[in-house]
C-alpha cells in the first residue's frame, strides 16, 4: 500500500494521496493554484502551463507544471513567488493574445453591463458582457486571479472565425477557444468517442471536429461532456444560452436507472436552465448523456398542468383539489379489489411509489400495483428469485476491473448511456467484450466477439455459449464444486445443445460461440449488462435471464469486483419500485408481509398483475379502474398493446400527470403532478444506491407529489394510515420497513448516497443452475420477418450526406436494408432495389436500399446514425421529449419493393 | 555424478557458441566471397555516388547511361550505386575500381563523361589515360595514376577522421554481404559469442560517447536506465526524425551505410536486453526510409535479426516507423505518440521514457549518430573509441557543411577541432563571390547563430556549449557578409513557429509573438519595446514550455543578441539593413498565423 505524501506548499504542511500530483493535493487542501487545462478525472494534460510552481527538493529548485508533477516527500513547493507569478501572468498575456478580453483586463468586469458605455472604447464583440459565458467563465476566474496588467505589448488578434451554430444543441464559438484540448480530452479519454480533434498546429492550432465534418457526421453521442469541461464560451449549449443561473441545486436525473448526479442552474423566474454532471457523482463521475443534458427543461414548459380537472360526459371543468379527492375516494372505493389497478411513474421517487403500492395495498386492498416501465419483469424478478442480492450490486464503474464483459439484448448507449462509458473504457484498456445481440450498436463497435442471433433465439445461444465453456473444459471447476449444485444435470441439458444445431437455429457461426466461449472464460472476472430488448415471449426471457445466469455460474464469475450482473431495466427509479415494494408481489413473499406487519393490515392475497398484464386485463374488462403516474411515462412500447383501447375501455381512470398527453385524454379526473424541481425526494439507481433530488422551487397552484395525492385521496377515503406531512416522513417510513435501508436518512443523504445493503450471498450460500432443454421446433421461421434496426455513432464506411432544416444539420441519406438473399427472393425484391419497410399495423417505419447479400434469414438489418437522436431532442415537438426518444425495438414488419423513397 | 553434470553444461556451453560462430562464418565467408568477386574480379567496378547529394547534381542520369551502355550489356564491368563520400561539391562522383588494382575517383561526372570513362576502361587494353576529370585515386600507384594524389591525402580529407563514415561510397548501402565484407556485423558477432549484455553495457559507458540527437546526454548511462527492468516487452528507438534545415547526417548515415546503424540498435537491444527496435524516419525522405527497410528486410533474411539471432539465445525485432509532416515528431516523447499512430504533441514527463514510453513499455531512445558508433565500440573497445576526441566530448562528430562556402558536404571530424579548421581548411572558406563568412547557424534552428569572434571555439559538446551555441543535429549553415542577421533570425523563428505543435501555451504562442515582432523588425516598423517584448516572450517560454522545441526557441534570439546586437539595435533606429533582403519582410519559410484583424 503506497503511502501519502507529506510535503509542505506555501508554508502549509499537507498530505497528498498517493499518485496525487501538486495541484490536486493543493486543490483538496483548498489552496487555489491556478489552472486551465487540468479538469478532474481525466490525464493530467500538461499544456496551458499556468499551475507552474517553483518545487525545492533535495536541495534542487525546479519550476514545474503542478499538474503533471508529484510531490516527493519533504519537497517544498511555493506557488506565489515573484518568478513564478510573472512566468504565470506572462503565460496568461499570451493567452490573452488571442482571446477576447477588453473586460479581462479592466477594474469595472463586475460593472459593466452589455448595455453600458465602455469608456475604453473596447469592440463589443472582445467584451466578456457578451458573452454567454459571462459570469460562470472559468478562465474570467484563472485570469483574474493573476492580476494582468491593462496594457500589453503584444497584438491582439482575434481569429473571427464564423461560430458553429448548426448542429443540434449547442453552439460552438472557436473565437474563444483556448485551445486547452478539455473538450478533446474528455470526448476521446472518458467517452471513447473522439468525436472532437485538435486541428491544425502552432499558431493556428485549435478543436475542431474527426474528420472537419459537422458533429452529425464526427461521432458526437451529444453527451455535452465537452460542454461541461469548457473553461470558456467556446462551447455553450444552445438553449438558455444567455441565461444567468441565480441558484444550483443538486439533483438526481431519472430519466434512466443510471442516476447520474447533476447539477440544476436555476434563474431568478425558478425555470431550470442548465443541467451538468456533477463531478463528485458516485454514478456518473460527472458525465451525463444527450437525454439528461438536454432533456431536463421539461418542469419549465408552459404547458405544465396547475389545476386539477374532471371530464364528465367528455366536458372538462376545473375542480378544486379537495372535491377533486372526494370524487377520486368516492369512485375507487366502488369498485372490488381485483377490479382497480395502480401504475407507478417512471420517474417517480421512493416516496411515491412507496406511498402508490401502500394505497394498493391499504385503501384498494389489492396486489395490482406496479411501476410504468416494468415491461420486462422476468429480468428483476429471475435474479431476485435465484440470487437474492448478487446482481447489481456493484458500482457501475467495476465494470473497468473487469477482464471480460457480456452485453445481452442491451443498447446502454442509448437507454443508460453514462453505463457504457466504463464498458467503453473497459474495452479500450484491454478488457473483452462479447455482444449478443442483432442489432449493430455502438458496442458493437467494441466487440471482441459479435454474435448476432436471429431473433428470438437469444437464449439457446447463450446456451450454446454455456455448452462450448464446458466443451473446452473452461468452467470453474473448483467454484461449482464449493458453491453450485445441479452441475451434472446441467451437462446432461447440454448435451442437447449441440453447437451446430444451436448455430444453425440463430444463424450465427460455431466458430464464433466457440470464440465467444474462450473469450469469456479468460479472466477471472466477468460482468454481464443484460437488457430489456429481448423477444416477446415471456418464457424465453426468462429462460434468457436462467441461461445468462447459468453461463456466470458456470465461469465462476459471480460475487467479488468485476464480476456484476446489470440487469438494464428501463425507468429511472425501477429499482425503487422493487425497493419499496410498488410490484404486484404476492402476498406469500416475504416482501409483502413484512409491509402489512409494519403497518398492522392483512395482505390481499392474490399475485398482483404486472403492468403489462393491467393493460391486457383493462382491455379484457377485469381491470375497471385505475390511478396512473405518467411522469416519464409514454406508453410508447409494442409490450403494452393498444393503449388507447385499454385506456378507453376503463370506466374510471385517475391520471397525475405534468402535460395533457394521451393518458390524460381517457382520463376522468386528472392531477397536476410535480417534477423533479419540485419535490425534495430520493431516488434509487441501478447500483442500488439512494440517492437525494433537491427542491429547485416550490410547487406551484395545486401541483402535488405523488404520495402527496394518494395522501388526499386516501383522506378522503377514510383510510388509515396515510398522515404524511412531507416527504421525509414517507421515507421514514420507508426505512422502518425496508431492513437494507436502515441507518439512512434525509441528514444521511444531504452530505452522500446511500449503498442498500443487499444480503450479498455468503460464499456459503449455495447456488443452482437452472437447466432447461431445447426446443428447437419451436424456433421462429415461418414468413416473419423482424426488423433490427441499429445505430452507430460513427460510420466512416458509408458515405452521408448533410441536409439542412431549419438552419440545422439533418442526416439525409438513403438506408442501406440488409436482408438474406432467399427473403428477398419470397418477397420478390432484387439488390440495389428500393424498398419500404412497415410495421405489422401497416405503418411505415424505414425506407432505403436494399442489400441482399447478407444477413440472416427472417430478419432485416438496418443502422441508422445516432446523430439524429440529436436531431430529435433538437426537434421534439414534446416539451418532455426524453421518454420519447425512439428506440431499436425489433419488431415484426412487411417489406415491399417501392420506386418512392419518401416514407 | 558432478562432473558428469559439469561436462554436460561446459559441452552445452562451447556447442552454443560455436553455433553463433558458425552462423556466422557462413555469412562471412559468402560476403567475402562476394567482395571478391566485385574487386579482384575480371572486370572494373564503376561505382556511382548514389546519395541525396549524388542525386541531386545528376547522378541518376549518370547512372541510367552507365547501365544502358552496350559495354555494361555485355558484361564489360559491373555497376552499384554507393552512398556518398561526404565531399558533395564534386557529385556526380564515380569510382572505378580496376580488377585486382586501384580505384580511381572521377569528380563531377555527366553522362557524357561517364560513357567517354567507359570507353576508357573497356576498349583497348586497359591502358588508356585516365579522363581528366580524375582527381584521385585509393589503393596502389600504378603506371597510369602515378600522377593522382591519394584519395585520403587530399587535404580535404586528410583532415577527417572517418568512423562512421568509413564505409560511405565504399560500398553498396543496399547490399548487407558489402557491409559483411568489410567488417559489419562483427561486433554484433562478437557479442553475442563472448559478451555478456552487462559487457557490451560496459564497454559502452566506459567510452564516454554522448548522444548526438543535441541533449549530449551519456549514451552509457541512458542505457544503465532501462537495462534493468524485467518487462517482457522493452523498446529500443532510433531518432532519425532529422528536420533541421541544413542537416542530413543521420540521414546520411541511412542512405550511405544503414547496416551499421542497425548493427548499433541490435547492439543496443542487446545491452539493454530489449525486444524490439523501431527506426523512425521523417516521411518523405525516401532514400533512407528505403534503405533501411531494405537493410531490415536483409538482416531478416541472413538471421541477424528476429528470433534467437545468429542462433543465439538474443531475440530482437526492428521496423521503421514514419513520422507524420511534423518537426516536433523528433522529440522522443512526441515521437512515441507518433509511432502510437496519435498526434506528435510531447507527453510530460516524468514518467520518462525508460520507466513508460512506447505503449507505456520501457524504452530507449539514440539517435542514430549514436547508434552507429556502437559496433566500433564493441569491435575495437572503449580505448580506441576515446582515442579520438577530447576529454569530455569523446569520438568525432559528423559535421554538414551549407551555405556560403566554397566546399559544401558531410565531414567527419574527431572532437576538439575548432570550427575554424572546419571552416577554411575543409569548407575551403567563403564560397564564390563571398568575402568573408559573417554568421553561423548550427545545431538546427533552435540551435542559434555564432559570430566571427566564435569560430576559434572547438567542436566538443561542452565548448559549443560556453559560446551559446549547440553542437546538436551538426548542420553548420554559413552565410556571408551579404546575409541580414535579422532576415536570418527571422527565418530561424518562422519555422519553430510553423512546427511548434501548438500543444502548451509558451511555445504556440509565444513563437507566434516573437515572429510577429520579427516581421515588424523586417519591415522597419519596430516599436520602442519590442526587444523587450522579444526577451521577455523568450524567456517565458524557456522557463515554461513543455518539450525542448518551446524551451529552446528563445535561442536564435539570444545568440544573434550575444554576436550582432549592434545590426538589431539599428532596425529600431529606423535604418534598412545595410545588406540582404531590405527588410521587406518578404521571407520564404510559411508561418502558421492567422492574419492579423482589421484595425485592431
Amino acid at each position: 500500500m503506497p503511502e501519502n505524501v507529506t510535503f509542505t506548499i506555501d508554508g502549509q504542511t499537507l498530505e497528498a494521496r498517493p499518485g496525487d500530483t501538486i495541484l490536486q493535493a493543493a486543490l483538496a487542501a483548498g489552496i487555489y493554484i491556478p489552472y486551465l487545462c487540468y479538469f478532474p478525472n481525466m490525464k493530467p494534460y500538461g499544456a496551458c502551463r499556468t499551475c507552474v510552481v517553483e518545487t525545492e527538493s533535495n536541495g534542487r529548485k525546479m519550476t514545474v507544471a503542478s499538474c503533471t508533477a508529484n510531490p516527493m516527500p519533504d519537497m517544498v513547493v511555493d506557488t506565489k513567488n515573484e518568478a513564478v507569478s510573472d512566468l504565470r501572468r506572462g503565460v496568461i498575456e499570451l493567452l490573452m493574445s488571442e482571446h477576447p478580453h477588453g473586460c479581462l483586463t479592466c477594474h469595472r468586469i463586475e460593472l459593466c453591463g452589455p448595455q453600458d458605455v465602455c469608456q475604453r472604447h473596447v469592440d463589443v464583440t472582445d467584451r466578456c458582457t457578451i458573452c454567454p459565458k459571462n459570469e460562470r467563465c472559468e478562465l474570467k476566474d484563472t485570469v483574474r486571479s493573476v492580476e494582468l496588467d491593462l496594457r500589453t505589448p503584444l497584438n491582439y488578434n482575434r481569429r473571427d472565425l464564423p461560430i458553429h451554430a448548426d448542429d443540434p444543441l449547442y453552439d460552438r464559438d472557436y473565437n474563444l477557444c483556448i485551445v486547452c484540448a478539455r473538450c478533446v480530452r474528455v470526448c476521446d479519454e472518458v467517452r471513447g468517442d473522439a468525436a472532437l480533434t485538435l486541428v491544425e498546429r502552432s499558431g493556428v492550432s485549435l478543436v475542431g471536429t474527426s474528420h472537419g465534418t459537422s458533429l452529425m457526421e464526427s461521432g458526437c453521442e451529444f453527451c455535452g461532456a465537452c460542454i461541461d469541461v469548457c473553461p470558456t464560451g467556446a462551447l455553450v449549449e444552445r438553449d438558455y444560452k444567455w441565461e444567468k443561473a441565480k441558484t444550483q441545486v443538486t439533483t438526481v436525473c431519472t430519466n434512466c436507472p443510471v442516476g447520474c448526479e447533476m447539477v440544476a442552474e436555476v434563474n431568478r423566474f425558478d425555470k431550470v436552465i442548465r443541467f451538468r454532471g456533477n463531478v463528485d457523482g458516485p454514478a456518473n463521475r460527472g458525465q451525463a448523456c444527450f437525454k439528461g443534458k438536454f432533456g431536463y427543461d421539461y418542469p419549465n414548459s408552459k404547458s405544465r398542468l396547475r389545476r386539477a380537472y374532471a371530464r364528465q360526459d367528455g366536458v372538462v371543468r376545473d375542480i378544486d383539489l379537495d372535491a377533486a379527492y372526494a370524487t377520486a375516494a368516492e369512485r375507487l372505493a366502488s369498485y372490488a379489489s381485483d377490479e382497480v389497478a395502480v401504475i407507478g411513474a417512471p420517474r417517480g421517487s421512493n416516496e411515491d411509489l412507496y406511498a402508490a403500492q401502500k394505497f394498493a395495498r391499504v385503501a384498494l386492498g389489492t396486489n395490482n400495483v406496479d411501476a410504468g416501465l416494468n415491461i420486462v419483469p422476468e429480468l428483476l424478478e429471475r435474479i431476485d428469485t435465484r440470487w437474492d442480492g448478487l446482481d447489481t450490486d456493484q458500482s457501475i464503474w467495476d465494470i473497468e476491473d473487469s477482464d471480460s464483459i457480456l452485453v445481452v439484448c442491451a443498447n446502454p448507449t442509448e437507454a443508460q448511456n453514462v453505463l457504457a462509458v466504463p464498458v467503453k473504457r473497459a474495452a479500450r484498456n484491454g478488457s473483452r467484450l462479447v455482444v449478443v445481440d442483432p442489432r449493430e450498436t455502438e458496442l458493437t463497435r467494441y466487440a471482441d466477439v459479435w454474435l448476432r442471433p436471429r431473433f428470438g433465439t437469444e437464449h439457446w445461444l447463450v446456451m450454446g455459449i454455456v455448452r462450448a465453456v464446458v466443451d473446452g473444459a473452461r468452467e470453474d471447476a473448483k467454484f461449482i464444486d464449493a458453491r453450485v449444485d445441479e452441475f451434472d444435470a446441467l451437462k446432461a441439458t447440454l448435451w442437447e445443445y449441440d453447437l451446430r444445431r444451436v448455430a444453425q437455429v440463430c444463424g450465427v457461426a460455431v466458430s464464433d460461440i466457440a470464440e465467444a466461449a474462450a473469450t469469456l472464460s479468460l479472466g477471472s472476472a466477468m460482468s454481464v449488462l443484460l437488457g430489456t430488448d429481448q423477444p416477446a415471449d415471456s418464457d424465453n426471457r426468462r429462460k434468457l435471464v436462467d441461461a445468462v445466469m447459468n453461463l456466470k455460474l458456470v465461469t465462476g464469475s459471480v460475487g467479488g469486483a468485476g464480476n456484476g450482473l446489470y440487469s438494464l431495466y428501463e425507468g429511472g427509479n425501477g429499482a425503487g419500485a422493487r425497493l419499496t415494494g410498488c410490484a404486484p408481489l404476492h402476498a406469500d413473499t416475504g416482501r409483502i408481509e413484512s409491509l402489512c406487519e409494519a403497518w398492522g393490515s392483512t395482505p390481499p392475497d392474490v399475485q398482483g398483475l404486472d403492468v403489462l398484464s393491467i393493460f391486457d386485463a383493462m382491455r379484457g374488462g377485469q381491470v375497471k379502474a385505475a390511478v396512473i403516474f405518467a411522469d416519464g411515462l409514454a406508453l410508447q412500447e409494442e409490450a403494452y398493446g393498444d393503449v388507447t383501447a385499454a385506456l378507453s375501455n376503463l370506466e374510471y381512470l385517475v391520471v397525475a400527470s405534468l402535460f395533457d398527453s394521451p393518458i390524460t385524454q381517457h382520463a376522468d379526473l386528472v392531477f397536476p403532478a410535480t417534477a423533479y424541481t419540485e419535490a425534495t425526494a430520493t431516488a434509487t439507481n441501478i447500483e442500488m444506491r439512494v440517492q437525494l433530488l433537491r427542491q429547485a422551487w416550490k410547487p406551484r397552484s395545486d401541483q402535488r407529489t405523488g404520495w402527496q395525492t394518494l395522501t388526499g385521496i386516501a383522506a378522503a377515503m377514510g383510510v388509515e394510515g396515510f398522515n404524511f406531512t412531507d416527504a421525509e416522513s414517507v421515507f421514514n417510513e420507508l426505512i422502518e420497513t425496508v431492513d437494507a435501508l436502515s441507518g439512512c436518512s434525509y441528514d444521511y443523504l444531504n452530505t452522500a448516497s446511500f449503498l442498500v445493503h443487499r444480503d450479498v450471498a455468503t460464499e456459503s450460500t449455495r447456488l443452482r443452475f437452472e437447466v432447461f432443454n431445447p426446443d428447437f421446433d419451436k424456433a421462429p421461421g415461418g414468413n416473419d420477418l423482424f426488423l433490427a434496426q441499429g445505430r452507430l455513432l460513427h460510420q466512416p464506411d458509408r458515405e452521408i450526406t448533410l441536409g439542412q432544416r431549419n438552419h440545422l444539420n439533418v442526416i439525409d441519406r438513403v438506408e442501406e436494408i440488409m436482408m438474406h438473399r432467399d427473403d428477398a427472393r419470397k418477397h420478390g425484391i432484387s439488390d440495389g432495389e428500393f424498398v419500404k419497410i412497415s410495421n405489422a399495423d401497416g405503418a411505415p417505419s424505414l425506407a432505403g436500399r436494399a442489400n441482399v447479400n447478407g444477413g440472416v434469414s427472417g430478419m432485416v438489418f438496418a443502422t441508422t446514425l445516432f446523430a439524429e437522436l440529436g436531431t430529435f431532442m433538437e426537434e421534439c415537438e414534446s416539451p418532455d421529449p426524453a421518454p420519447l426518444v425512439p428506440q431499436l425495438a425489433i419488431r415484426s414488419v412487411k417489406i415491399e419493393a417501392t420506386s418512392d423513397l419518401t416514407p | 555424478m558432478v562432473s558428469t553434470i559439469d561436462i554436460s553444461v561446459e559441452e552445452q556451453e562451447t556447442e552454443a557458441e560455436s553455433q553463433i560462430d558458425l552462423a556466422f562464418r557462413e555469412i562471412r565467408e559468402r560476403a567475402n566471397d562476394h567482395w571478391r568477386g566485385l574487386t579482384e574480379g575480371d572486370v572494373p567496378w564503376f561505382k556511382v555516388g548514389f546519395g541525396a547529394s549524388g542525386q541531386a547534381a545528376g547522378a541518376q542520369d549518370v547512372y541510367d547511361e552507365l547501365i544502358a551502355s552496350p559495354q555494361f550489356r555485355n558484361g564489360k564491368f559491373a555497376l552499384s550505386k554507393v552512398g556518398t563520400r561526404g565531399l558533395m561539391y564534386l557529385e556526380p562522383l564515380l569510382e572505378v575500381k580496376s580488377p585486382g588494382g586501384n580505384s580511381v575517383i572521377h569528380a563531377n561526372v555527366s553522362p557524357t563523361i561517364a560513357s567517354e570513362i567507359v570507353t576508357g576502361y573497356t576498349e583497348g587494353d586497359g591502358s588508356a589515360p585516365l579522363h581528366e576529370t580524375a582527381i584521385a585515386r585509393i589503393g596502389k600507384k600504378d603506371a597510369r595514376t602515378q600522377n593522382l594524389t591519394r584519395w585520403r591525402d587530399l587535404p580535404i580529407n586528410r583532415l577527417q577522421t572517418k568512423v562512421l563514415t568509413r564505409n560511405f561510397g565504399v560500398i553498396d548501402p543496399h547490399d548487407l554481404l558489402q557491409y559483411v565484407a568489410n567488417g559489419g556485423y562483427t561486433a554484433l558477432h562478437r557479442a553475442l559469442a563472448s559478451k555478456s549484455q552487462a559487457e557490451v553495457l560496459d564497454e559502452v559507458k566506459a567510452s564516454g560517447l554522448r548522444g548526438r540527437g543535441g541533449a549530449a546526454f551519456p549514451t552509457g548511462l541512458k542505457w544503465s536506465f532501462l537495462a534493468p527492468s524485467d518487462a517482457p516487452i522493452k523498446y529500443v528507438l532510433c531518432n532519425c526524425e532529422e528536420g533541421d534545415p541544413g542537416a542530413f547526417n543521420d540521414k546520411g548515415i541511412l542512405e550511405s551505410d544503414p547496416h551499421l546503424l542497425l548493427e548499433g540498435l541490435i547492439l543496443n537491444g542487446y545491452a539493454t536486453r530489449s525486444t524490439h527496435g523501431v527506426i523512425f524516419i521523417r516521411q518523405g525522405h525516401d532514400l533512407p526510409i528505403d534503405a533501411t527497410r531494405e537493410a531490415i528486410d536483409q538482416a531478416y533474411e541472413y538471421g541477424l535479426l528476429g528470433t534467437n539471432i545468429l542462433d543465439s539465445d538474443f531475440s530482437f525485432e526492428a521496423e521503421v516507423s514514419l513520422t507524420g509532416d511534423s518537426y516536433v515528431a523528433g522529440e522522443e516523447t512526441a515521437m512515441m505518440e507518433a509511432i502510437e499512430g496519435k498526434r506528435s504533441t510531447p507527453r510530460f514527463k516524468p514518467p520518462f521514457p525508460a520507466a513508460a514510453g512506447l505503449w507505456q513499455k520501457p524504452t530507449n531512445i539514440n539517435n542514430v549518430k549514436t547508434l552507429a558508433y556502437v559496433p566500433g565500440i564493441v569491435k575495437d573497445g572503449a580505448d580506441a573509441f576515446k582515442a579520438t576526441g577530447t576529454e569530455s566530448s569523446s569520438g568525432t562528430a559528423l559535421v554538414c557543411l551549407t551555405g556560403d562556402v566554397a566546399r559544401p558536404g558531410l565531414y567527419e571530424v574527431a572532437m576538439g577541432v575548432t570550427i575554424r579548421t572546419v571552416l577554411e581548411e575543409i569548407g575551403g572558406g567563403p564560397a564564390a563571390g563571398s568575402e568573408r563568412i559573417k554568421v553561423l547557424q548550427t545545431g538546427g534552428p533552435l540551435g542559434g547563430v555564432m559570430g566571427e569572434e566564435a569560430f576559434d571555439t572547438e567542436i566538443d559538446f561542452d565548448e559549443m556549449a560556453k559560446v551559446g551555441c549547440i553542437l546538436g543535429s551538426g548542420g553548420i549553415i554559413v552565410g556571408d557578409e551579404k546575409t541580414d542577421i535579422v532576415d536570418l533570425i527571422r527565418n530561424l523563428v518562422a519555422f519553430n513557429q510553423f512546427e511548434s505543435c501548438g500543444k502548451c501555451f509558451p511555445c504556440r504562442l509565444g513563437n507566434t509573438h516573437m515572429l510577429d515582432v520579427l516581421d515588424r523588425m523586417c519591415k522597419s516598423e519596430a516599436r520602442p519595446g519590442d526587444l523587450d517584448l522579444l526577451e521577455k516572450v523568450g524567456t517565458n517560454m524557456k522557463v515554461g514550455s513543455l518539450c525542448g522545441h518551446g524551451q529552446l526557441g528563445y535561442n536564435p534570439i539570444s545568440s544573434a543578441m550575444a554576436y550582432f546586437e549592434d545590426e538589431f539595435r539599428q532596425r529600431f533606429e529606423g535604418e534598412l539593413s545595410p545588406s540582404g533582403s531590405q527588410g521587406d519582410g518578404i521571407m520564404l519559410m510559411p508561418s502558421r498565423t492567422r492574419p492579423v484583424g482589421q484595425g485592431r
